[in-house]
């Protein structure tokens, strides 16, 4: 069908395609434009569609801070911890509940649903007794446990379609060859769910880089907090300082877009290569 | 090369397979699944109880240091049900999630069938427009509410083309809409990126020898694209209606759920109960709501999903 | 045998002496959430002075978010996990006390000797119902009314608002809604902060004698508030104030987009912000009938956790902090007023400015302190938000707030 495209209506798609980028992305740009106004511009009376007077001054003010530093490492360290957690548990257990049919399916489903209907408010306060009890509390690992615990119902409910959908033909092949039930796993079943495999690696470093609350409510000492958290200064006494906000919220979209820019090609490849042809 | 025949047989043999299989492996199926499953039960099972004793309980600011607070049955819930507001947060929480999910579903469908073609910038747009959804809440939530102010860029814009525009975010009749057109920026994404990666997985052999027998678009989209698209469908909605009904983020940045409580959702109104009144058990009362809200609709999802499964 | 006790006990005591001289500090966290350059910059150096005077404690501050570090008093009211030392809002605080956060320092506090030369008002709300201290208050603030002089030149007028009819008729001459021009800024917000703007005018004695919360149904209650829905309905004053933190406010004035702006005594050490882009002034805020006014009681005080490490020398530190000279100090420093009498600010900067918000302290009142204040403050300001954005009545909109307040203040009466 993609190859039977005529020249006229992929000029047509294309157009539609850049018409739709602009109107996602203008937020975006507004976001980046407002980050280089100087503080009068951004709260004056007239609202104006470019700095007219550019300024690095917001950026400098949240680059001058001694903990950005530590705080882009831990946002760093937030994201893959949590992505390491969801694909180590996530993705077996798919793979698991995807191809076989096991007693109690039903009930680790539901498990894993529910897992996912916990509101932040609900888990808060009884997570901290739990990691306060074993010690946790302050450490790297803590918001990245509770952050997993909703990327893994996640991987598996999103993932065990993929699973269900490799002909059972590839792994049986794999069997008769002598693999046993990992290597089959390894060898035969991940390479084939690798759209899925990378959509959720993807998903699930969003998550940990993007926590809020666990963040907030785990770590307080600056020297573990992620940038997520220290977005709040900016809203306090100083007020909603726009353009400080918005070079704040541009340098925690920055590394996401440059990791995303970098892994596009994994990423596209990833989503139109399909399973069944591997 | 697999026709749409032998990809149909394929699934039959799976099945049966499956069955054949399930009693000598049952064993290995355990090895993948518990860990997870433990790990969800050690992590978020103890919250789901604590929670519901909390809620039969009247802890407040007032006894929490005496200890003296005591089981009070059902009143909690009784108390929250006879209260206007909450009622009114019970009823945002809907519209904004069915509203959400409309919107989100259908146009994210929309654009991953449309990105899912072969033209030049398609590749590089679908992955531009993910960058909406990769972004933290928190600073969605705060452009919202730069760009909804009454003298804003969204009234800006609809000046110039002749339109007087709401006040947004002042105004208890369009808080809800402005907030629920930021979470769709968010959402259409995350539906387009889930469900292309479901329509990447049908063979593109079963489009072509649906066309060699002459179906039209209609006919490939609603015989072949959604019957195989189904179970990633129900995942993505499902899904959606989880991560929307049990939004907070958002509110709690752009909007602290007003004015008014016209944005207040079951989760930004329960955390305002625990941690802003000190109502510990009127908080997980809500909570707990919200929850079960949720879990009807988790039942029927796995309704659904044994009954395509069978 | 009484002398070898004797012996014994010299002995100990001497062990004693010597092992707290060689002792290493304990570890002692501080959480604050100041977080404007200069109250920061100040706290940090005054930790580190402390620390370097003494060998008892090492005390680390950390930075917590208002919001954040509520949550976290409220999770560690029933984990038992929090900071040894902490700040607070001063209107929170009786809930905190109420939930066991802060620890009764009462007797350590009366031994000092100093208590009579704190403010009742500030130092009430560290107290229980019973009259019990858990902590102290460490500065203190009210609100006045800051002016654009030119805009009000501009209007015919070269003097601020006296009473409450010439502010009502300067905010209307000033205002120009279509060039985003309003006569009056104000933070409305649904949280805290909106209470304690909105408080003035409640208790607002236009007409008759000012009241507290508990009978908000007074006339003169619903007089203030009728004033300040006229403001907006009129657009005297931008509806987004409902959405405004008081800094949002003082940021719109000194962008010119208002005429007049309810700041808070902080404020005076912003005006920077205002870059000389027009003349300004403050004033008394003009509730009611001249010579008199009405505003709020802020400000911060610090307490002991409960399950401090080290109860008496963290009290040792607040003493210090909140002694004769460091209040002073802090008063100038971060753009607030001491909360004893005897300290004497000598404020280099906006004298004249200060001496209207000293002057004002005279007619600010506390907010409660009471348990439920949190449940109190919502009623108010979600009656008064219901004025501005419904357009209800605003009598009926207080009646409403005191279904809520009444069987609270009921129960346990406001001081």
């Amino acid at each position: 069908m993609d190859t039977l495209m005529s020249r006229k209506k992929r000029i047509l798609c294309s157009v539609i395609a850049v018409l739709i980028a602009f109107l996602f992305l203008f937020p975006i740009y507004w976001l980046v434009q407002l980050s280089f106004k100087p503080d009068m511009e951004a709260f004056g009376r007239v609202l104006t569609y470019y700095p007219h007077t550019f300024t690095f001054a917001p950026w400098m003010e949240n680059l001058d801070d001694p903990v950005f530093m530590t705080s882009l490492r831990n946002s760093f360290i937030n994201a893959f911890l949590t992505m390491s957690i969801t694909l180590v548990l996530g993705v077996p257990a798919a793979y698991g509940m995807g191809r076989y049919k096991v007693r109690g399916s039903r009930l680790f489903l539901l498990t894993f649903l529910i897992s996912q209907m916990l509101p932040a408010s609900l888990t808060l306060t009884p997570l901290y007794l739990i990691f306060n009890g074993v010690g946790l509390l302050g450490k790297h690992v803590t918001s990245p446990i509770a952050i997993a615990a909703s990327a893994i119902p996640f991987a598996i409910v999103t993932l065990r379609p993929f699973f269900r959908s490799v002909p059972v033909t590839l792994d049986e092949a794999a069997r008769l060859d002598g693999c046993g039930p990992l290597r089959a796993f390894f060898s035969v079943m991940v390479p084939a769910v690798k759209t899925g495999i990378i959509t959720i690696v993807v998903i699930s470093f969003l998550n940990g880089w993007n926590d809020l609350v666990y963040s907030m409510t785990f770590n307080v000492g600056a020297d573990m907090r992620p940038l997520t958290a220290n977005i709040y200064k900016f809203q306090s006494a100083y007020g909603t300082k726009w353009n400080c906000i918005m070079a704040y919220g541009t340098i925690l979209v920055l590394p996401v877009v440059i990791l995303f820019i970098f892994m596009q090609k994994y990423i596209v490849g990833g989503l139109t290569a399909g399973a069944v042809k591997e | 090369m697999l026709t749409a025949p032998f990809f149909r047989k394929g699934l039959d043999i799976m099945q049966k397979r499956m069955i054949s299989v399930s009693a000598q492996r049952r064993k290995e199926a355990y090895f993948f699944i518990l860990p997870a499953f433990v790990y969800i039960l050690l992590v978020m099972g103890y919250p789901m109880v604590y929670n519901a004793v909390l809620s039969l309980k009247n802890m407040n600011v007032k006894n929490l240091k005496s200890g003296a607070s005591v089981f009070i049955g059902f009143q909690n819930y009784a108390e929250l049900f006879g209260n206007e507001t909450f009622l009114l947060v019970l009823k945002n929480t809907f519209v904004f999630t069915i509203a959400c999910l409309i919107f989100q579903f259908t146009i994210g469908f929309a654009f991953a069938l449309f990105f899912k073609q072969n033209f030049p910038l398609s590749g590089i747009i679908r992955g531009m427009i993910l960058i909406s959804y990769m972004m933290p809440m928190a600073v969605t939530g705060l452009l919202g509410k730069n760009i909804f102010m009454n003298d804003g860029l969204v009234n800006n814009l609809l000046k110039r083309i002749g339109i007087i525009g709401p006040e947004w975010l002042t105004n208890t009749t369009s808080s809800l809409p402005a907030v629920i057109i930021m979470n769709c920026w968010v959402g259409i994404p995350f539906n387009m990126l889930l469900l292309i990666s479901g329509l990447t997985s049908i063979s593109n052999d079963v489009y072509e020898s649906a066309m060699i027998d002459g179906a039209n678009w209609g006919q490939r989209f609603f015989l072949i694209t959604l019957p195989l698209m189904k179970s990633a469908i129900f995942a993505v909605l499902m899904l959606g209606f989880i991560y929307t009904f049990r939004a907070f983020d958002l509110m709690y940045i752009m909007t602290k759920g007003g004015p008014l409580n016209s944005t207040d959702v079951l989760g930004t109104y329960s955390y305002m109960f625990s941690f802003t009144q000190f109502q510990f058990s009127k908080g997980a009362a809500t909570a707990m709501v919200l929850f079960a809200c949720l879990f009807v609709v988790g039942m029927f999802y796995l309704h659904l999903l044994g009954k395509e499964e069978e | 045998m009484k002398k070898i006790l004797a012996l014994i006990l010299m002995l100990a005591m001497c062990i004693s002496v010597f092992a707290a001289a060689h002792a290493e500090p304990v570890e002692v966290e501080l959480w604050h959430y100041f977080d404007s350059s200069n109250d920061k910059d100040m706290i940090n150096k005054w930790v580190e002075d402390y620390n370097a005077l003494q060998d008892k404690i090492h005390i680390t501050a950390t930075y917590v978010s208002r919001q954040e570090l509520m949550n976290q008093y409220a999770i560690g009211a029933i984990s038992g996990e929090l900071p040894d030392i902490g700040m607070v809002d001063s209107p929170d605080m009786a809930s905190f006390i109420s939930l066991g956060v802060f620890a009764d320092i009462t007797d350590q506090l009366n031994a000092w000797g100093e208590l009579d030369n704190f403010y009742p008002g500030p130092l009430s709300s560290c107290m229980d119902s019973e009259g019990k201290l858990y902590g102290l208050p460490q500065n203190t603030n009210c609100l006045a009314l800051g002016c654009n002089m030119d805009m009000l030149k501009a209007a015919g007028y070269d003097h601020m608002p006296k009473d409450l009819t010439e502010l009502k008729e300067m905010v209307a001459a000033t205002s120009d809604p279509d060039n985003g021009v309003y006569g009056m800024a104000m933070c409305c917000i649904g949280t805290e902060e909106g209470t304690f703007q909105l408080l003035p005018w409640l208790r607002s004695s236009v007409g008759g004698q000012g009241v507290n919360v508990d009978n908000l149904t007074a006339q003169s209650a619903v007089d203030g508030l009728t004033v300040l829905g006229d403001f907006i309905h009129n657009n005297y004053m931008s509806k987004e104030a409902v959405n405004w933190t008081q800094a949002d406010a003082w940021y719109a004035f000194c962008a010119g987009k208002a005429a007049m702006v309810e700041c808070g005594t902080w404020h005076l050490a912003m005006t920077g912000d205002i870059n000389g882009s027009f003349n300004y002034d403050f004033c008394l805020l003009p509730t009611g009938e001249e010579g008199t006014s009405t505003s709020t009681i802020g400000g911060e005080n610090f307490g002991i956790c409960t399950g401090c490490v080290d109860t008496d020398a963290c009290v040792e530190f607040l003493k210090w902090m909140c002694s004769k000279e460091k209040e002073a100090e802090w008063a100038v420093g971060a753009g607030k007023i001491p909360v004893r009498g005897d300290s004497e600010a000598v404020y280099s900067y906006e004298t004249k400015g200060f001496q209207v918000f000293v002057d004002e302290m005279n007619y600010a009142q506390a907010r409660g302190p009471h348990a439920e204040w949190p449940t109190i403050s919502e009623a108010i300001y979600t009656a008064c938000q219901s004025v501005f954005v419904d357009n209800a009545d605003p009598a009926a909109a207080l009646a409403k707030a005191m279904e809520t307040i009444a069987p609270i203040v009921a129960e346990n009466p406001l001081p």
